[in-house]
């Protein structure tokens, strides 16, 4: 009996244990819960917020570019985009499958896309395919609320309608890549690489909107709550006529070259052409690697803008830069005359002019009209490197345009490359003496180290017409005319070099007078033959090319028209073209003829300043 | 009729109570999705009452008899398990008897629990050879759930196991030495552990440490519960419930439903209901007519607060993630009616006894 209430006592006790635990497990989880609903209520209440809240940027529509006639250089046409947000798709993988098979991608493409999501940051939306029509993507809208994470979006996409033409000066667009999303921009924009697209990026690129969506735990948008509108970039007006570039490209054909037209009074860039040109509309979709490395890898290097980053011997046209040091130092043979033989003897070497039968006597003028070289090389020898290096960087050679299109070769003046320097250091007197004459000799001709861009080629043009202004090009209608530099030119001096411009154009003489001919402008211009045997840098890349003529010499020429009241001045360029006069000349003749049915002529100011001989 | 008079009223009514809050928060988890899981819970409630008054009228000695066999059936189906079960989720937890799939180490849960308070109704848990037998009763059962493996039902199990052990005068010192000993083997334990075992333990530990993966639905049930606030977001208002944030919101995961869109205010409800329930269950096991009925009420109080806690303590990251159900208010027939015949029990015992003596108090008051 007594065990028996011992245990009834215990048992007692044990229930009293029991109730006590119930008590005790129930406050605790009352209190926890408590303490997450009123003390951490607000930073969790701002964490659910976070997960239902899903703010989408909207990507602004890029800004236009026109030509200064209003027609469309750069356009955006409407597409769908496919994008995904990596971290609210369940199985990547098999979406990927899934959306390869309804877009019809390679395989490549396929890994492509796979490697992109993969290095993308799984909280922003990757875009996977764009340009995409509304019946392909109709079938993955359709299946939208099915697969969280995706969405089909109307989008535009960048359409050149002078992709070839004008593939250097406008540029290209490519997808943001890392370093971009650390600068800011989103995986999903488009950036400009090159041209005026990566020149005037932030006008173009316009502001980006959001949109707050209340989304669930799958990534579906259940509703929008709130939008901020994108803004769209602002349309670009460019000094650019694109007839008159459409002309130049036609006129160059197939050849590789440049021409550059600007306008005189202001600088303003009216055609910037590089051929071969390379369809920039193939950038849009992400350019495949096989197309890139065939553009990177091809001898005639069609990413190469020639016009601003690449520079050539400026041959003879670079003589009338010699004719005007000449008379500014007012060197004996500026005035005087000389006997040309066909060659000059220097030492142990041998100095040709191109006409081999020589031209017999003549002054500064004939020598410029038919291009003689020995009278350049005894002026040249009067000169010396010093005044001709001089004259060369009045005239705004060897120096950088300042056009807004980068990079930009400055081209290289003889006395400013330090190599050479060093070398005429080193070298004993007599040597240097007797070499170094040489060298100034055929730079006097353009030919030797010098070398020039040929838009600096045409702004030299411009500056002859205009008077001695080196003018900043400029690309947009409306930018500031800025004078850089005004040479300190003697007008009669500067009136003789365009006199003898005016005879190589207008005199059966002159060795632009056949293409020349009828047309309706009255011109002046210089042309240029330049060496290549001399030139070997490129040898190895285009010894790949048996097609690639690469003895040919490249032609040049260069001008102004009209001559009495000059509106445009030109520079063309045609690598391993041959002679200037055959070669070259033609295409300037089709860019006035251009200009003309462009009716430049008609509108501007009729500001005279380098007319006087009819 | 007797058996009305005798009914234990306020254990019926925080009861009736669960059910209504469990159908309207069952409701609120599911009425974007398939609706047609809470029509098939209130058909389970009706068949849960119905099995919970049939009992009211079963003699209790009539589960004095049964339980052995059905301990012992429920071992053979355990042994059974490896062999002839169906896999679900990585684990062999279930035996296909045509009809039902049934989950033997459940059956056991309850089997157990009756098995040990028949063994100590006529013996007291202070002597070594009446608790090496209970031992023995506990750890066969407990060794084949832990190799399904199945750590939550195990622990579940030994819990209660220990509790009856208590119940029934377990002298405290030895539950010291246990406890000690428990302690002593659990990084023998750990080193048993399947790896998405050791992967909850250590998500628990840091629910951070892994917010996409095991960590995420502490994580998610976390923010639903403290952005419910006091007063909550509203019926049908929650958006972690709403925009499906949560995982399994209609069964393990429901209290984080009642709590975003209930706010304290319905924990608070749901706690005094759950307080209620189990303090008529003790006072009905104090003054109970035999210790073998004292002790059936103090198992299922005890196992009802396991599940309350580890349940509530799982989603709002006290406890790491174990599958265990709400009693009354996760989805979920074969829970749900199993509980209310726990009731059913009870509230026999309730019955039985009324207008009697409590077990071996001479004297005592009719209570």
């Amino acid at each position: 009996m007594h065990t028996q209430l011992d245990s009834r006592r215990r048992f007692d006790i044990r229930i009293l244990f029991f109730y006590s635990m119930m008590v005790i497990l129930l406050g605790v989880l009352a209190t926890h819960i408590l303490h997450l609903q009123w003390v951490e209520h607000q930073k969790l209440a701002q964490q659910a917020d976070r997960n239902r809240i899903n703010i989408v940027p909207l990507l602004p529509v890029r800004g236009e570019i026109i030509d200064s006639k209003g027609r469309p250089l750069a356009m955006n046409r409407i597409a769908y985009q496919v994008m995904m947000i990596p971290e609210r798709v369940e199985n990547i993988d098999h979406s990927l499958q899934q959306l390869s098979g309804a877009l019809k991608w390679r395989p490549a493409k396929l890994t492509h896309v796979r490697e992109r999501v993969r290095r993308s940051r799984p909280d922003r939306p990757v875009l996977l395919d764009d340009k995409l029509k509304w019946d392909q993507v109709a079938p993955i809208a359709a299946r939208l609320h099915h697969q969280g994470g995706i969405d089909v979006q109307v989008g535009t996409y960048r359409y050149y309608p002078y992709a070839e033409t004008m593939s250097h000066l406008i540029g290209y667009l490519s997808l943001a890549r890392s370093y971009d999303v650390q600068a800011g921009y989103l995986s999903t924009e488009f950036i400009g690489r090159t041209g005026i697209e990566h020149s005037f990026e932030s006008t173009l690129h316009g502001q980006l909107g959001a949109q707050q969506e209340e989304v669930d735990a799958h990534g579906r948008r259940i509703s929008v709550l709130e939008r901020t509108a994108p803004e769209m970039g602002k349309q670009l007006q460019l000094t650019i006529n694109a007839k008159i570039q459409q002309a130049a490209a036609k006129a160059l054909g197939k050849r590789t070259g440049a021409v550059v037209v600007m306008d005189v009074q202001s600088g303003a860039v009216i055609a910037l052409l590089s051929k071969p040109g390379y369809n920039t509309n193939r950038f849009i979709t992400g350019l495949e690697t096989k197309q890139w490395q065939a553009w990177l890898n091809d001898p005639r290097k069609p990413l190469l803008n020639r016009a601003t980053q690449a520079a050539y011997p400026p041959a003879s046209t670079f003589k009338l830069v010699s004719g005007l040091a000449g008379l500014r130092q007012r060197a004996a043979l500026a005035t005087g005359t000389t006997t040309c033989e066909g060659a000059v003897e220097l030492a142990d070497r041998k100095l040709r002019c191109w006409k081999r039968k020589g031209h017999k006597k003549l002054g500064m003028h004939r020598a410029l009209v038919e291009s003689c070289d020995v009278y350049f090389y005894e002026l040249g020898d009067q000169l010396g490197m010093a005044s001709i290096s001089d004259e060369a960087e009045r005239w705004g050679l060897g120096q950088k345009t300042g056009i807004a299109l980068s990079p930009e070769s400055r081209g290289t003046i003889p006395t400013h490359q330090p190599n050479m320097m060093e070398a005429i250091r080193q070298a004993g007197a007599h040597k240097r003496m007797k070499w170094f004459r040489g060298e100034t000799m055929i730079t006097a001709i353009g030919q030797g180290t010098l070398t020039v861009t040929p838009l600096q080629m045409a702004r030299l043009a411009t500056a002859v017409a205009n008077g001695g202004r080196v003018l900043k090009p400029k690309l947009i209608v409306g930018a500031e005319t800025r004078v850089l530099h005004q040479v300190d030119v003697q007008e009669d001096d500067l009136q003789r070099i365009r006199d003898a411009m005016f005879d190589v154009v207008n005199t059966p003489h002159g060795t632009a007078y056949w293409p020349m001919r009828g047309l309706p402008w009255k011109a002046a211009g210089k042309t240029g033959t330049a060496q290549v045997i001399a030139m070997s840098q490129d040898d190895d890349e285009q010894k790949a090319a048996p097609e690639y003529d690469r003895h040919k010499d490249h032609a040049w020429f260069m001008g102004y028209a009209p001559f009495e009241q000059p509106k445009i001045a030109f520079a063309v360029f045609v690598e391993h073209g041959g002679h200037g006069g055959s070669a070259a000349a033609p295409v300037a003749a089709a860019v006035i003829r251009a200009a003309v049915a462009e009716g430049l002529g008609e509108s501007s100011l009729q500001i005279a300043s380098g007319g006087k001989k009819p | 009729m007797k058996v009305l008079r005798q009914l234990d009223w306020l254990l019926l009514a925080s009861l009736l109570g669960l059910a209504a809050i469990g159908l309207i928060t069952l409701y609120a988890a599911v009425h974007q999705g398939d609706i047609g899981l809470w029509q098939r819970q209130v058909i389970f409630w009706l068949i849960g009452l119905a099995v919970f008054a049939g009992l009211c009228f079963i003699p209790l000695r009539v589960l004095g008899l049964v339980c052995w066999p059905v301990y012992v059936l429920a071992l053979l189906m355990l042994l059974l398990v490896p062999f002839v079960g169906d896999v679900q989720m990585g684990a062999r937890r279930w035996l296909n008897l045509g009809i039902v799939h049934l989950q033997p180490s459940e059956l056991m849960k309850w089997a157990l629990m009756f098995v040990l308070a028949n063994w100590f109704a006529t013996r007291e848990a202070n002597q070594t050879a009446h608790l090496f037998t209970a031992l023995i009763l506990a750890v066969l059962p407990a060794g084949l759930i832990i190799l399904q493996p199945d750590l939550g039902t195990t622990m579940v199990l030994l819990f209660a196991a220990t509790a009856m052990v208590i119940a029934a005068g377990l002298p405290w010192r030895w539950f010291g030495y246990a406890v000690a000993a428990a302690l002593a083997a659990a990084p023998l334990l750990w080193h048993f552990m399947h790896a998405y075992q050791k992967q909850r333990v250590m998500t628990f530990l840091d629910p951070q440490s892994d917010p996409l993966g095991a960590g995420y639905h502490v994580i998610q049930s976390t923010i639903a519960i403290g952005s419910g606030g006091l007063f909550g977001k509203g019926f049908l208002q929650g958006t972690q419930a709403r925009l499906h944030f949560l995982p399994e919101q209609h069964t393990d995961f429901i209290f984080s439903v009642l709590a975003e869109e209930g706010g304290f205010i319905a924990v608070g409800l749901l706690l005094f209901l759950y307080g209620t329930l189990i303090t008529r269950i003790i006072m009905i096991a104090g003054r109970a007519h035999s210790r073998f009925a004292s002790l059936i009420c103090i198992g299922v109080a005890s196992i009802f607060m396991l599940y309350i806690t580890v349940n509530i303590g799982m989603v709002s990251g006290l406890l790491p993630v174990v599958g265990v159900p709400l009693p009354f208010i996760s989805y979920g027939g074969s829970a749900l009616v199993t509980m209310l015949a726990a009731m059913g029990l009870v509230m026999r015992v309730a019955i039985e006894s009324q207008g009697r003596i409590a077990w071996q108090r001479p004297g005592s008051a009719l209570v």
